[in-house]
């Protein structure tokens, strides 16, 4: 966006240094307007958790408290099953982004280096299914899981989870082992490697970036799911935070007003596992995320 | 695998051709039950979750079933007629639209503005794009309860922001058109920052030279934009928008955790509809012919942006 030299304006030293800095000047606003923006709601939710309860509720709030505590994180462990909760999300989400990895490796696999009739097909089926809303799917899929006994089961529920992000992740898995080159492949299998042994020493070794930026991606996405556990699970032993938070906003026995004070806290703990991954892999997450957008 | 046929051609994609003849040889069979066995887990996970529920609900609609009454009775189109006069869904369809489009006008709009931002060169550039990945990255759940609380009438410090910069007390989460801003600012908040990444990836890959030469023959920024940054990108735009449309017409989290369809019906969505339908009343009969519904909107407006899109694709 800098202009270093400019031979078709004509002006005059001075007025072309005022211009630009008067175009830093903007730049460098827009930036802070933009940080501003992002960051409000983290500092909020982050100063609230740990703003006394009879400070936040304050006409004008305070944007910055006078005071500052861990009671809000005390009172959100004696009043849910907050460690509970905690175990069962890590669970969830561990789990649900291993089985939709692996199973998107696979098809991708098969999907890119497809020599079949019908392969096209079968891609485009895996594209149109995330058309298919989640939420329109949640009666038929209840009383199927009620029948084979899976309601409030972590396996039925990380089932759905994974089928839930597959879509995304074929995508994504198969424009990244298309770059590949496939000669490899093809002199171990001359060589008489059989499929699992090309898979296995061969493919999983060169697509090990691939691999782990979607299990991140898809940690985070399951991590944060509301709907299936919601749903699906009932009772302390499978839910998650997600479900945790929800249920802290309508829990008629906390009284008038919503818990904010506790609210803020879960969010923070919900927030920090995340906040964890983006830092420290920003660059596999980015390069994940606009892979199959980018072509 | 049987090597021998292999090694009578003398490269893979002559092989390719090998295999494609008509007479299905044993290698063929082989191929294809490796392909098929390679697909089985993720294709029959998307037709057991996903395909069978999909066709299962037109079924549905058409009965009065309810968990709670079984057995379930053949009602005709008794659930669409009640659908006509009930108020709560003629809202939500009406809300859903104006709430997709508008947010998926307004991210791509500031997506594009952010990714440009990203995109030129200023000191802790890194650390900003950091930045921009997070609310990609934190639970629906969260922004929406913090949004609840940042917009709430008397301590909430957008209200106060916006008292202190307007003079103005604006009643957010009091009133309809309130309610339905305060929505549709905490969902382009928290999706735009997605759009800017991908757009931020589609402008690295702009030939710099082009901006040079751009540059040299006397173009001004705007012209700069709109002649060559825009065309450039304009694919992933569209194609973006067109998943955003799609995606968000099925949104559920935001408005059930930050306003719960209220004040009234003014922020209801379908997809709330239909979770209260199904899971508050247990009406599941009655849920899924508003699942119905709401599959005919993602036809419709899928398939006006495929148009789009191919329109797109053919002028540039």
């Amino acid at each position: 966006m800098m202009h270093k030299s400019s031979p078709a304006h004509a002006t005059s030293p001075l007025s072309y240094r005022l211009e630009r800095a008067f175009n830093r000047f903007l730049l460098y606003l827009g930036v802070a307007l933009f940080l501003f923006v992002i960051l409000l709601p983290f500092y909020w939710i982050f100063v609230s958790s740990f703003t006394p309860r009879y400070q936040m509720f304050s006409i004008p709030p305070r944007w910055i408290p006078t005071e500052v505590t861990l009671k809000n994180y005390a009172n959100l462990a004696s009043n849910i099953p907050f460690s509970r909760y905690y175990v069962n999300s890590l669970i969830f989400a561990s789990f649900s982004s291993f089985f939709s990895v692996l199973f998107s490796f696979l098809a991708a696999y098969a999907l890119a280096r497809a020599r079949f009739r019908g392969s096209n097909i079968i891609f485009l089926i895996f594209i149109v299914s995330i058309a298919i809303p989640q939420i329109g799917t949640l009666v038929p899929l209840f009383e199927l899981y009620k029948s084979l006994g899976l309601i409030n089961s972590r396996f039925g529920m990380v089932l759905l989870m994974s089928s839930l992000i597959l879509p995304f992740t074929v995508w994504t898995m198969v424009s990244f082992i298309q770059q590949l080159p496939e000669e490899i492949e093809e002199a171990a299998r001359i060589d008489g490697a059989n499929l699992a042994q090309v898979l296995w020493r061969i493919v999983v070794p060169v697509v090990k970036p691939a691999i782990a930026t979607m299990i991140i991606i898809n940690f985070i996405i399951s991590w944060n799911e509301l709907l299936y556990p919601l749903v699906f699970a009932t009772s302390t032993a499978t839910k998650t935070l997600s479900v945790g938070l929800v249920e802290l906003a309508v829990d008629p026995s906390m009284g008038a007003g919503r818990p904010w004070d506790m609210m803020s806290a879960l969010s923070v703990s919900m927030i920090l596992p995340v906040l964890i991954l983006v830092l420290f892999f920003q660059r596999l997450i980015v390069s994940g995320l606009t892979k199959g957008a980018i072509k | 695998m049987d090597s021998g046929t292999i090694s009578s051609v003398d490269s893979p994609r002559q092989a390719i051709r090998e295999y494609r003849r008509p007479r299905i040889s044993k290698l063929v069979w082989s191929r294809y039950l490796a392909a098929f066995l390679l697909l089985v887990p993720a294709l029959g996970l998307r037709l057991f979750t996903s395909v069978y529920p999909f066709f299962r609900t037109f079924y549905f609609a058409l009965t009065d079933y309810n968990p709670a009454f079984p057995p379930l009775q053949f009602t005709g189109f008794e659930n669409f007629v009640r659908m006509s006069k009930d108020l709560a869904v003629s809202s939500s369809v009406s809300f859903t639209i104006i709430f997709v489009l508008l947010s998926t006008l307004l991210q791509l709009f500031f997506g594009v503005l952010v990714a440009l931002l990203l995109n030129s060169s200023f000191r802790g550039r890194g650390f900003v794009r950091a930045v921009n990945l997070i609310p990609w990255a934190i639970p629906m759940v969260v922004a929406a309860m913090g949004f609840r609380w940042m917009f709430d009438g008397e301590y909430g410090i957008i209200t106060d922001l916006t008292r202190r910069l307007t003079g103005l007390d604006i009643p957010w989460l009091t009133t309809s058109i309130g309610a339905k801003a305060a929505v549709i600012q905490a969902n382009v908040w928290k999706s735009t920052p997605f759009l800017a990444l991908v757009f931020l990836a589609a402008l690295q890959g702009v030939p710099t030279d082009l901006y040079e030469a751009a540059r040299v023959d006397g173009a001004n920024r705007l012209q700069t934009f709109f002649k060559i940054t825009l065309p450039l990108i304009l694919s992933q735009v569209v194609t973006i928008g067109l998943f955003m449309i799609v995606w968000q017409l099925a949104a559920f989290d935001l408005v059930y955790t930050m306003t719960g369809g209220g004040p009234g019906y003014a922020t209801s969505v379908l997809s709330y509809n239909i979770y209260q339908a199904a899971f508050g009343g247990l009406n599941f009969g009655y849920a899924s012919a508003i699942s119905l519904v709401l599959f005919v909107l993602v036809f419709i407006m899928g398939g006006l942006g495929l148009i789009l899109f191919r329109r797109v694709e053919v002028s540039y």
